[in-house]
């Protein structure tokens, strides 16, 4: 037999450490259908009965209007869920009561646990759970989370209610005082009218919801065939208590809530004693007047460093492991189409989805970390001025900055944003931060165009307007996207508390596995579409392979010394990968979209090698740093600088031959910067926004925007008299 | 000793205390507000002002709440001496 229980709490009541400390190891992430808020669900075995445990999203209330209260209120009111197990933070009793007294009206068996007693009781707050087990007419099971402590008591009680043994459940509902009760009756009666509304949410918590003046319930009531009558009793209602009572239907039922959640806490619990907690000392320093920036400037800088410096050294093992990889499955196997797409397109395809995740682990693990500690509230609270200037939120900030690491995992960081419209907003403008891949395509660029203090200014300049176009985009969007006020910013900052290291460790290794699962197979497939484009059909040609078969046998039978042989054989396999890609479809796509770019890339039309920008520019589309090597290809030029030249052959390549000029190199980076996000952050965005639709979003925005500015560079450039 | 005036929350200074008379939003905000317990006669304390200025982190119901300068606008309060 089995039986479902919906894990129901406020967020930081320590929900999560429950529902992993109940299920162990047997859980499974996954989303709510059609939003991108996670579902987290797993089983126990207790007495012989397999209990299913869906932890919710933390919701102070079940008004349905962010996506986490939909999803919760959605869930507890369906049919498949047995068993209400509310989680009640002893701390912080009176405001985790307000959602009880919700979760009471749903009108199904409600358990409670009393966690983090021991916080309550370090505050000097204890509770008489007998008194509180009879004023809740439920179970209450004292617990601490972290510690496992009354996790057995709680599971051996879920087993007996659900085999039905446990009848400690009685129906309490709060008294809303007489007026209310009786409006609420008539409202009832209309309701009953339409036995299809009333089959989907107990009349009463409806009831209760449209005096609230709820939107969600009125737009069920409006689909009602009995919508009209129960309109007019409403509007009655209204008429009635407004005057009566001296306040809205919304006031009054907050205040009978809290009514009955104060005076529940007056009977079963001691006051607090009035002494400094350890959260308010810490606070003290953590987001003090002065200190509070550069502390937090630099937790910040010891998040990014050890992301993205510590991070980079897996990433590099597995980057050179991968060319190893290829290089000797080259070597190998015989040259043609199968070893190609394995050499070219398999191999780096995978490579190009695995380094992504050590970062990827380390990043959620830090920002999993500050979040469980309390920190991630008061980074939102000490940096919300400076973002909601910019149109975002104080959760933004740190995705943003993120981002000049690594588009990918700071698109995944805006998960902390509890609010959609934030969310989204963040997710779209975060590509704009130029990324440590596209410094390596500046840095070849302007080191070939500019003089060395020039081209630092530029890559410097890259990076401001990056982040710029970051806040412009932010407030256009903002205004353009989401016209409604934005979202309230009314946010808790939760008692600091020392996070368990194995959930941490749960929670990267999550947030590790699902991005190989979902966004790898995007990442993937987006890689080897771009090496059929910029391989076929020269690939498949066996006179050129041939003849680069006979061309390297040639060399062999030299006899040179090894150095030298094994130069002129990587000059033969670049001549013969050049000819290949200056061949293939996409090299005839880029001729054909030439004329799209050449307002930015050739002014004057006096470049014959225009074309070859956009067979880069395609490539980087999977990678940015890929537009680099890429050029290598086309141009037939090392990137590798060789000893005691400041340029490498690819620079004095694009120097002399390629037609640009440091105006148009200077649009190419701007280009760069904005054209479109890499796949690894589009995927991650389609993954986030949760429909393919923002993810073409953002790549409609980006090209567009960034062929404008570049173009705009192009004209103000020769305006100034640059060429 | 309380006064009688009803001032906005945002014109409290860190360290006053306040009792809640009445929220002027309207709309969700309103709700969130009735809900993080911002109902009539309740104590509050302001606590801080973030190191910008906004926004603020007050007590309420025992819990340490921030709120912007636009939210704590729209809730009358009267200071509590």
């Amino acid at each position: 037999m089995s039986l479902t229980i919906a894990l129901a709490g406020n967020p930081n009541c320590g929900k999560t450490t429950l529902f992993n400390a109940l299920t162990g190891a047997r859980h499974h992430v996954g989303n709510w259908p059609g939003v991108t808020v996670e579902r987290r669900s797993g089983t126990f075995e207790q007495d012989g009965s397999v209990l299913e445990v869906v932890d919710l999203p933390g919701t102070y209330s079940l008004a349905a209007r962010s996506e986490d209260e939909r999803v919760a209120a959605g869930f507890l009111s369906s049919p498949e869920v047995d068993l209400v197990l509310n989680v009640l933070d002893a701390s912080n009793l009176e405001r985790n009561l307000y959602l009880s007294t919700q979760l009471l009206e749903l009108g199904k068996p409600v358990a409670f646990v009393l966690n983090m007693v021991d916080d309550a009781e370090a505050r000097g707050v204890r509770i008489d759970v007998a008194a509180l087990e009879t004023l809740l007419g439920g179970p209450v099971i004292p617990t601490v989370g972290n510690r496992e402590q009354g996790i057995p008591e709680l599971k051996v009680l879920l087993a007996a209610m659900a085999r039905g043994e446990s009848n400690r459940c009685r129906r309490i509902t709060v008294d809303y005082g007489h007026d209310i009760e009786g409006e609420l009756a008539k409202l009832e009666t209309e309701i009953r009218r339409d036995e299809k509304l009333e089959a989907a949410t107990p009349p009463r918590w409806l009831a209760l919801q449209l005096l609230e003046n709820n939107a969600e319930a009125k737009r069920r009531v409006a689909e009602s065939h009995a919508s009209e009558a129960i309109s007019q009793q409403l509007a009655k209602s209204f008429a009635f208590l407004e005057p009566h009572l001296g306040a809205d239907g919304a006031t009054l039922i907050a205040e009978r809530r809290y009514g009955f959640a104060h005076g529940l806490v007056k009977e079963v619990a001691t006051a607090p004693e009035e002494r400094l907690t350890p959260t308010a000392r810490l606070d003290a320093v953590l987001t003090h007047r002065w200190l509070g920036i550069p502390i937090f400037v630099a937790i910040l800088a010891a998040v990014y460093s050890v992301s993205f410096i510590l991070g980079k050294i897996p990433q590099d093992w597995i980057a050179e492991g991968f060319k190893t990889l290829a290089d000797f499955a080259g070597a190998r196997l015989p040259a043609g189409e199968l070893t190609s797409l394995l050499v070219d397109g398999v191999i780096p395809g995978v490579s190009a989805v695995i380094v992504f995740v050590p970062v990827i682990m380390i990043l959620m693990g830090c920002i999993a970390f500050l979040e469980d500690t309390g920190y991630m509230a008061r980074a939102a609270f000490i940096m919300d001025r400076l973002m909601h200037v910019m149109g975002l939120h104080g959760k933004s900030f740190i995705p943003l900055i993120m981002g000049s690491g690594c588009n990918v995992p700071a698109v995944q960081a805006a998960r902390t944003i509890e609010s959609r419209q934030d969310r989204l907003i963040t997710i779209l403008v975060t590509p704009l931060v130029s990324c440590s891949a596209r410094l390596q395509v500046f840095i070849v660029i302007a080191g070939t165009f500019f003089t060395p203090f020039k081209a630092a200014l530029a890559i410097i300049g890259m990076h401001f307007l990056g982040l710029t176009l970051a806040v412009l985009m932010g407030r256009m969007l903002r205004s353009a996207l989401f016209s409604g006020p934005s979202s309230p910013f009314v946010m808790e900052l939760p008692p600091y508390r020392l996070p368990v290291l194995k959930a941490t460790l749960v929670h990267m290794w999550e947030k590790g596995s699902i991005f190989l699962t979902r966004a790898g197979t995007t990442i993937f497939a987006g890689a080897t579409l771009i090496w059929f484009l910029s391989r076929y059909p020269g690939i498949a040609n066996r006179e050129w392979t041939a003849e680069y078969l006979q061309q390297r046998q040639a060399v062999a039978t030299l006899n040179l010394p090894q150095a030298e042989a094994e130069d002129r054989l990587r000059a033969l396999q670049l001549a013969h990968e050049s000819r290949i890609v200056n061949t293939s479809l996409a090299a005839r796509l880029g001729q054909k979209a030439s004329p799209l770019l050449r307002p930015i890339l050739d002014p004057d039309h006096k470049r014959p090698e225009a074309w070859k920008d956009v067979i880069a520019l395609t490539a980087g589309f999977v990678a940015k740093e890929i537009v680099v090597s890429t050029m290598a290809v086309i141009h037939q030029a090392s990137e590798e600088p060789k000893e005691g030249e400041r340029l490498s052959p690819l620079q004095v390549a694009l120097r002399d031959n390629s037609g640009l000029s440091p105006l148009t190199a200077l649009a190419f980076m701007v280009f760069t910067l904005i054209y479109t996000p890499c796949l690894g952050t589009v995927a991650m965005i389609r993954r986030e926004a949760g429909t393919w639709g923002w993810a073409g979003f953002t790549i409609v925005y980006g090209l567009a925007l960034g062929w404008g500015l570049a173009w705009i560079t192009v004209v103000a450039g020769r305006a100034l008299g640059f060429a | 000793m309380t006064q009688n005036l009803s001032i906005p929350l945002s014109d409290l200074q860190p360290g006053d205390q306040g009792e809640v008379d009445q929220v002027k939003a309207q709309g969700q905000i309103r709700q969130r507000l009735l809900e993080m317990g911002f109902i009539r006669g309740v104590r509050l304390r302001v606590e801080k002002l973030a190191p910008l200025g906004d926004p603020m982190e007050l007590v309420i119901k025992g819990y340490h709440l921030s709120l912007r300068r636009d939210e704590s606008a729209c809730i009358l309060v009267h200071k509590v001496v």
